[in-house]
């Protein structure tokens, strides 16, 4: 589904050259969940960024669902139909209500009319939960709220695959647990999905994978079982005591 | 306090006030005398609302049919008529000068606001994007407008481009204003798109959204809503600008007021009214732009 290879990221600025994403080749199944941990800065927002384009490689390639992201004639907004994101800040548009969120791109991408995309965001909004706030504005609904509708609003526009980046961080510790719902309740669907995330306990229950980062690179990977009982790089071992 | 001041300062120059020839400049009463076209006499007089008709036949049969204002009427019937005598008058109101001038000086700044919002929208987003020659001749066009006093741009576009691309007195103005507020505007609108986050470009571009899908939808109608407070104050500068297209002999209401001005000698009492109409276009505006504001606040 998603296959990355000897990708690298490198960010030129101000004198010094960063090595966000430095070398990393991936291979990520239909259906499977993998999630990345690593320490602060080790380059997983940017690894996962370039996974739908956001960011320009440096070099490496990317291919997600037989499509080439590299090559030229690829065009990027096609790729992003199908790759759904999540940020930790929501990113919810604040000019439009719950419901407009969701049917926005539905109609300005997938061209879908205005009764089949509230139809869409009505059943999504179900799913997640919130239904009855489909007219609030954003700024008035919580945290936990905001990023289930954003969940939503990604899911609107039938992604084959779902990418969070630490969907969780910024909420408050009693809002966690209803968007790792949520996000529990896809990987049962078969979503492929890959995950940023500290949420240690997310990474053991629904992860079908583990990748550790640590400076731009895949340290280790490993099913959850493997990764939290018997860690064999040291550097795997210093960041789990740390967040364990 | 100030009136009193003033009252006192003008009883010093021995200035007298003529407040009562001012209202004639707005609006007056044209009247139009009717004379009979031929000799002949009255036939019939019949009344029509507040009119009469009158008709009157010449002493070769001919006939013709006028109206006038029933209590201005000054023949009757069977009366002896030569060619130019009067059969009465017609009264009709008018537009005067600072009228007009208010009127033009109100078209000229809405038809300028409009051309300046548009060239000052593609600009600001040419500024933006990522293009380095639609970038650097953005920055180009801004640092000339905002560099040079508008009066000459005014005498440029009237005596230079208005020769060469001959186009009208009018015409030259009205570019030469939106030219200069597109400039203003277009700085405006760069600062209102940068200060969307810049996720929100992102969460846009993540669902599939191109570019100008993305500015069009998320970012544009966000950026408006935070310029809208210096747009409007863009646009009323812009009002109060337009007064030095008089310069070059275009009739809006500050050369209205000049040539009022010429005629009645109350010099004080039209630059005030001209003040005052200004004031009076520059307020209803704000208040305009206000409850846009309010209406745009309901997602806050
Ligand atoms: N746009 C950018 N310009 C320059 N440097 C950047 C940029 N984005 C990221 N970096 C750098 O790249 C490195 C990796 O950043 P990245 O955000 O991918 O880390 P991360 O693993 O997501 O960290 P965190 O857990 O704090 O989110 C960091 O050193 C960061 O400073
Ligand atoms: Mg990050």
């Amino acid at each position: 589904m998603i296959k990355t290879v000897d990708l690298k990221k490198t960010f030129i600025g101000r004198g010094q050259t960063v090595h966000a994403v430095d070398g990393i080749s991936a291979h990520i199944k239909p259906s499977e969940v993998v999630v990345i941990i690593g320490p602060s800065g080790s380059g997983k927002s940017t690894y996962l960024r370039c996974l739908n384009g956001l960011e320009t490689l440096t070099s490496g390639q990317i291919i997600i669902d037989g499509v080439d992201l590299t090559a030229k004639k690829t065009d990027l907004n096609l790729v992003r139909r199908e790759v759904g994101m999540v940020f930790q800040q929501f990113n919810l548009f604040p000019h439009k209500s719950v419901l407009q969120n969701i049917v926005l791109a539905q109609q300005v991408v997938r061209k879908r009319k205005n009764k089949e995309a509230e139809g869409k965001a009505r059943m999504l909004l179900q799913k997640v939960g919130i239904a009855e706030k489909e007219n609030e504005y954003p700024i008035r609904l919580s945290g936990g709220q905001q990023q289930r509708v954003a969940i939503a609003r990604a899911l609107a526009m039938d992604p084959k695959i779902m990418l969070f980046d630490e969907p969780t961080s910024a909420l408050d510790p009693e809002m966690v647990g209803e968007v790792l719902e949520v996000m529990k309740q896809l990987a049962r669907e078969g979503m492929t999905m890959v995950v940023v995330t500290h949420e240690m306990g997310f990474a053991r229950e629904v992860a079908d994978r583990v990748l550790f980062m640590d400076q731009g690179k895949l340290v280790e990977e490993g099913t959850p079982e493997h990764f939290f009982t018997t860690p064999q790089e040291e550097r795997t071992k210093a960041f789990l005591r740390q967040v364990l | 306090m100030m009136v009193a001041g003033l009252w006192v300062a003008t009883k010093k120059i021995d200035y007298t006030w003529r407040w009562n020839r001012v209202p004639q400049y707005f609006v007056y009463h044209d009247e139009t005398q009717i004379p009979a076209p031929f000799d002949g006499h009255v036939a019939t007089l019949s009344k029509l609302g507040d009119k009469m008709r009158i008709k009157v036949i010449s002493d070769d049969g001919e006939e013709a049919v006028f109206e006038v204002d029933s209590n201005a009427i000054e023949v009757s019937e069977n009366d002896t008529l030569f060619e130019g005598d009067y059969l009465g008058a017609t009264f009709e109101w008018r537009a005067g000068p600072l009228l007009v001038g208010l009127w033009n000086t109100l078209w000229i700044s809405a038809v300028a606001s409009i051309f300046g919002m548009i060239i000052g929208l593609v600009t600001g987003l040419c500024r933006v994007s990522n293009n380095p020659t639609l970038r650097s001749l953005s920055i180009t066009y801004i640092e000339l407008i905002r560099g040079t006093p508008l009066l000459v741009q005014l005498f440029i576009f009237y005596f230079f481009l208005g020769t060469v691309l001959d186009i009208s007195r009018i015409m030259a103005g009205i570019s030469a204003l939106a030219i200069f507020a597109g400039a203003y505007v277009a700085e405006i609108i760069r600062a209102g798109i940068q200060s969307i986050p810049k996720g929100q470009m992102e969460a846009a571009r993540s669902l599939g959204m191109n570019i100008p899908q993305a500015m069009i939808h998320i970012i544009l109608p966000q950026a408006f809503k935070r310029t809208l407070p210096p747009l409007a104050g863009q646009f009323i500068s812009l009002i109060k600008d337009s007064s030095l297209v008089s310069i070059i002999a275009i009739t809006d209401l500050t050369k209205s007021g000049r040539e009022v001005i010429t005629s009645t000698f109350a010099t004080f009492e039209i630059w005030f009214v001209v003040a005052f109409l200004y004031l009076l276009l520059t307020s209803v505006l704000s208040q305009v732009a206000a409850w846009v504001e309010r209406r745009l606040a309901v997602s806050d």
